[in-house]
């Protein structure tokens, strides 16, 4: 009997001394500071919202800054998530960093390698936050090993835009958008429309070569991204793009662009927004986050529908969250750490969600802000939206669905996007290019992991 | 030091004493990074920037024997080649209309070279917007005119073609006032003198104007070339470096290594090696054309 | 009017549009609502000219401010330029000594230099010696130049040397010509210098970034910057930002030109 204790004693050390490394369940408390350090006066914040999205974070900050006088935050726009992610790194190195900043989701890794986050989990163990109202989808892509990282801030998603004008002009259902490959190629090519000289006046379908869209069919594929779990059960070795789901999702791509019926507009996402709203396209897929503006801007009637998939619409298949999320910095000092996680708390009540959705058109964080009165407004001035927000919830929440954690991610999209380009100039086979982009990939994850023990 | 005469060394001092406040600076702001990042080349490096091992020459050899390597010299190769010829060429020919003495000369003179306002993300973005073959104007403009333009960035010949063109564009304004500067630096009597003679058109401008603004041209010559081996901005917004590679030059390679993949000591490799090829142009083009740069 | 005029002028005009076309487009866009923009094929013209995307900039970022900034900054480039460009080339010129010509190299080899090599470092100088968020962070590592000393040295060679050799003969030290003879007889070219350092100051991005954390410390370019947005561009909002912050430099640019004139007409080099 008291060896047994002696053991259980000895098991609890260890389950204690690794806390926050261990996948699931134990506590990262420890992580953060205790629970009785008052925050510091003043914290910055670093983001990378321009325009319209800064103005709205400008207004959450100013309404926190008044609603209390212990905590001031600043918020500086600080570039592109590039600019701002190169800044971070200089800033870290020579000990300039911020208490809080935005890093958008495909730095998720490089976040955790750097060994300078104080994970969010520490906060909501510490304080047992109440974290049963985030929406899963969301809150998944975040999370390492069960363990919430980083706060997500601007959540997107994926989705099919298309013309109901257009598809009543061509004789579909405008309430019927296509859903499988073959479905959205049928469509294409109806919606086609040549003029007299034989130039293309309309093109079907117009994806621009973007690595994420790439990403989000993978997904809907239910094609896992890299090994190890989508890199979420342990660190990534290699890439899987080189499957039989990646090769149909490039011969498919490839088919429209040479069949005539899809619009290449390059890597220009700008590019492919403008056709659509400028009707050079009747159908694309982009990020929610485009949703407001389009309509805003089209004159003609705007129906989204869900993210094209395979054929056989495998029923693991679904989208993944895109975005940024929000880092508090270990390199501050406990006072402003402590004074970051008040301001995120603040950012991530129901009311606060439902203005910054209303602001910007980004998914609330919390279901919560859901029935507040400007998310209500949203929903009845773009119902359009309704359907990115039915699609998220009812993605299968999985290793795939959770989005790929790679510490070369942005490499990798890159190279995703050169692979595409090659299929479609007809330069390579789309096996050729998928077994080349991979092989390339795997060389730099062997490089990083060797990098960053 | 051998052979230095004491004369030889007050006329060093006095030379130094004029270039010690540029010298300085540059010390401090150009050759001590540089010597930083020459350090760097040779270690490794975590993503955060912290040298982890030494690497000795591996990141040279791993530049030099990548494929990736040989396509960016290529696509650099072939982006100054269309670049800065023209890009001088063409402000020669504007300057030359721009040096008239007529009514009005100002304005004309502020439009073209009013490129040089403006900044190369802005240039890149509005050019950006031309070749856009849903909203562009470009292809919408040939289409008027019964030719069917390419899918300029789309196509990886036309993606350098349009990388190019936007780049004379965004030099011209610089070209232009160089070589106005130099042409109103001639005075009138040579050319009266070459009237005189019988010269006229073009046989004037190659006999008489051209040499006579060689200073100015072969000053281009190495600043254009230096200028379009550094061209980062127009590239980041227009291409990304694409498609497949066809513009990603030497120096958006060292930019993706070194601020977005975070290997800062690979990316040193790159500046370094960039560097060398770059000095060694410049030599040659000091050592072969200089010659025939014509100084009053 | 000789046909020769009149062929000279349409030519002037068709080259003055074509070049400053892009520049015009920018402009007209800058009047045009996004929904027009959006639109194919291209239009040209707004239909309904708008003051819309203006307010949209003063409304989203304090571009008065910037422009301030980027105007002192770009300003003091200059002249910390003009001093120490004009006493290089100088040296690159007139002066014989030995190792001339390698430190001419020297120079020239700043130009070469890539800026990713160079940039990280100077943020961390910068930042050591406490300029971040000044003026002087952003103005003092531009102060020297490889290329204006480089153009003032090709301008200096062209001054005859028989004006040199009388100097000599004459008394005067080495400065004195070069404050006396050689500046004045260099004004076009040293107006170039500064036009071309302010220009390139002004339009520069990343180092302002980096060194500046607070907002009224920025410049024109992270403006723009500020007008684009991460998911969504919108035209309009930007073309009117750009334009802003082109009005200065355009300015300059139609000053500069009649300084380039005056230094013709102000009895040229020769003779």
């Amino acid at each position: 009997m008291r060896r047994l204790a002696t053991f259980a004693l000895a098991l609890t050390m260890v389950a204690t001394a690794c806390g926050g490394l261990a996948p699931g369940g134990s506590d990262s408390s420890a992580l953060a500071p205790a629970k009785d350090v008052a925050p510091a006066a003043a914290i910055t914040w670093w983001h990378a919202m321009g325009g319209v999205n800064g103005e709205a974070i400008n207004r959450i900050v100013t309404a926190f800054n008044s609603s209390q006088s212990k905590i001031k935050v600043e918020a500086i726009f600080q570039g592109t998530y590039d600019d701002l992610l190169a800044k971070l790194n200089t800033a870290l190195a020579s000990n300039a960093a911020p208490a809080l900043v935005q890093v958008y989701d495909i730095g998720q890794r490089y976040m955790y390698d750097s060994g300078q986050v104080v994970p969010m989990q520490a906060f909501i163990d510490r304080d047992k936050f109440n974290t049963s109202d985030f929406e899963p989808a969301v809150i998944n892509y975040y999370k390492y090993q069960d363990k919430l990282q980083s706060m997500p801030w601007n959540a997107s998603s994926s989705i099919l835009f298309y013309n109901k004008d257009a598809f009543k002009e061509v004789g579909l259902d405008p309430e019927k958008p296509p859903v499988t490959f073959t479905e959205v190629a049928d469509a294409a090519k109806k919606l086609t429309k040549k003029d007299a000289s034989g130039a293309t006046v309309r093109f079907g379908f117009g994806p621009s070569i973007y690595g994420w869209l790439f990403e989000q069919l993978m997904a809907t594929s239910a094609a896992p991204y890299a090994d190890n779990g989508n890199g979420r059960d342990n660190r990534a070795t290699k890439v899987l793009w080189n499957s039989a789901q990646g090769k149909a999702i490039l011969d498919w791509w490839k088919a429209g662009v040479d069949g005539g019926y899809f619009y290449n507009p390059g890597i220009d996402n700008a590019g492919s927004t403008n056709a659509f709203n400028s009707g050079k396209t009747a159908m694309y897929i982009e990020s929610t986050a485009t949703l407001r503006n389009t309509i805003n801007v089209a004159k003609f009637q705007v129906g989204t529908g869900l993210y094209p998939r395979p054929d056989n619409k495998p029923k693991d298949g679904g989208n993944i969250i895109g975005g940024a999320s929000l880092y508090i910095m270990k390199s501050r000092p406990a006072a402003e750490q402590q004074a970051a996680w008040e301001f995120v708390k603040y950012a991530m009540t129901p009311a606060v969600q439902g203005q910054w959705q209303s602001d910007t058109g980004y998914y609330p964080i919390v279901k919560g802000a859901y029935d507040t009165g400007p998310s209500k407004e949203w929903a009845t001035k773009y119902p359009q939206f309704l359907t990115a927000i039915t699609q998220i919830r009812e993605s299968p929440q999985n290793r795939n669905t959770n989005g790929a954690v790679l510490g070369v991610m942005p490499q990798a999209r890159q190279r995703t996007q050169k692979m595409i380009e090659s299929v479609l100039l007809g330069q390579a086979t789309s096996q050729a290019a998928l077994d080349a982009a991979v092989a390339d990939i795997n060389k730099a994850i062997e490089t990083y992991n060797k990098a960053n023990p | 030091m051998k052979g230095w005469t004491s004369r030889d060394l007050r006329g060093l001092g006095t030379g130094l004493a004029y270039l010690a406040p540029s010298l300085f600076l540059f010390a401090a702001f150009v050759f001590i990074p540089l010597a930083q990042t020459i350090y760097l080349s040779f270690f490794n490096t975590r993503a955060t920037g912290a040298i982890t091992t030494f690497a000795g020459l591996d990141n040279y050899l791993e530049l030099l024997t990548s494929e990736a390597f040989r396509t960016g010299l290529l696509a650099t190769a072939i982006f100054a080649l269309y670049t800065v010829p023209i890009g001088i060429g063409l402000g020669l020919v504007l300057a030359v209309m721009l040096n008239q003495r007529l009514r009005g000369i100002n304005v004309f003179r502020t439009m073209m070279s009013s490129t040089i306002a403006i900044s190369a993300a802005v240039g890149a973005l509005i050019w950006l917007l031309l070749f856009n073959p849903s909203l562009g104007l470009l292809n919408y403009v040939l289409s008027r005119v019964g030719i069917h333009g390419p899918e300029w960035l789309i196509q990886p010949t036309t993606a350098i073609i349009a990388v190019s063109i936007t780049t004379i564009w965004l030099t011209l304004g610089t070209n232009i006032i160089v070589l106005l500067s130099g042409l109103q630096g001639v005075p009138e009597e040579i050319y009266e003198a070459a009237r005189l003679d019988g010269a006229r058109g073009l046989r004037m401008f190659t006999r008489i104007t051209v040499p006579m603004v060689s200073p100015s041209l072969f000053f281009l010559l190495v600043v254009d070339t230096v200028a379009v081996l550094q061209a980062f901005t127009q590239i980041h917004l227009l291409t990304r470096g694409g498609p497949v590679d066809a513009t990603r030059v030497l120096v958006y390679s060292i930019y993706l290594d070194a601020f977005q993949n975070f290997r800062f000591g690979f990316a040193s490799a790159q500046a370094v090696i960039l560097l060398l090829l770059v000095m060694g142009l410049t030599l040659i083009q000091f050592r072969f054309v200089e010659r025939r740069v014509h100084y009053q | 009017m000789s046909l020769r005029t009149v062929a000279s002028y349409a030519l002037l005009v068709v080259g003055s549009i074509v070049v400053a076309f892009p520049l015009l487009l920018a402009l007209s866009y800058s009047f045009m609502s996004e929904s027009e923009i959006a639109t194919f094929p291209p239009p040209i013209f707004p239909a309904q000219a708008t003051l819309s995307n203006y307010e949209k900039v003063f409304g989203t970022i304090p571009i008065g401010r910037y422009l301030l900034n980027s105007v002192i900054v770009s300003s003091a480039v200059v002249v910390g330029q003009l001093l120490t460009a004009s006493l290089a080339a100088y040296a690159f010129s007139f002066l014989v000594f030995r190792g001339r010509q390698l430190l001419f190299f020297l120079f020239l080899s700043t130009l070469m230099i890539p800026w990713e090599a160079t940039i990280i470092p100077n943020y961390m100088t910068i930042r050591t010696i406490g300029w971040l968020d000044t003026y002087q962070g952003l103005a003092v590592p531009f102060m020297a130049t490889a290329f204006g000393t480089f153009l003032l040295r090709q301008a200096f060679l062209q001054i005859p040397r028989e004006l040199w050799d009388a100097a000599r003969i004459d008394g005067a030290t080495t400065f004195r010509f070069l404050i006396s003879t050689v500046i004045p007889l260099s004004r076009p070219a040293l107006g170039t210098v500064a036009i071309y350092g302010f220009l390139s100051t002004y339009n520069q991005y990343f180092w302002p970034l980096l060194v500046t954390n607070q907002v009224l410390m920025r410049t024109t370019q992270v403006g723009i910057a500020q007008l684009r947005f991460e998911e969504s561009l919108r035209w309009g909002l930007v073309m009117a930002g750009v334009m802003m912050v082109a009005v200065p430099t355009l300015a300059l640019l139609v000053l500069g030109q009649r300084q380039l004139i005056r230094g013709l007409t102000a009895g040229a080099v020769k003779g």
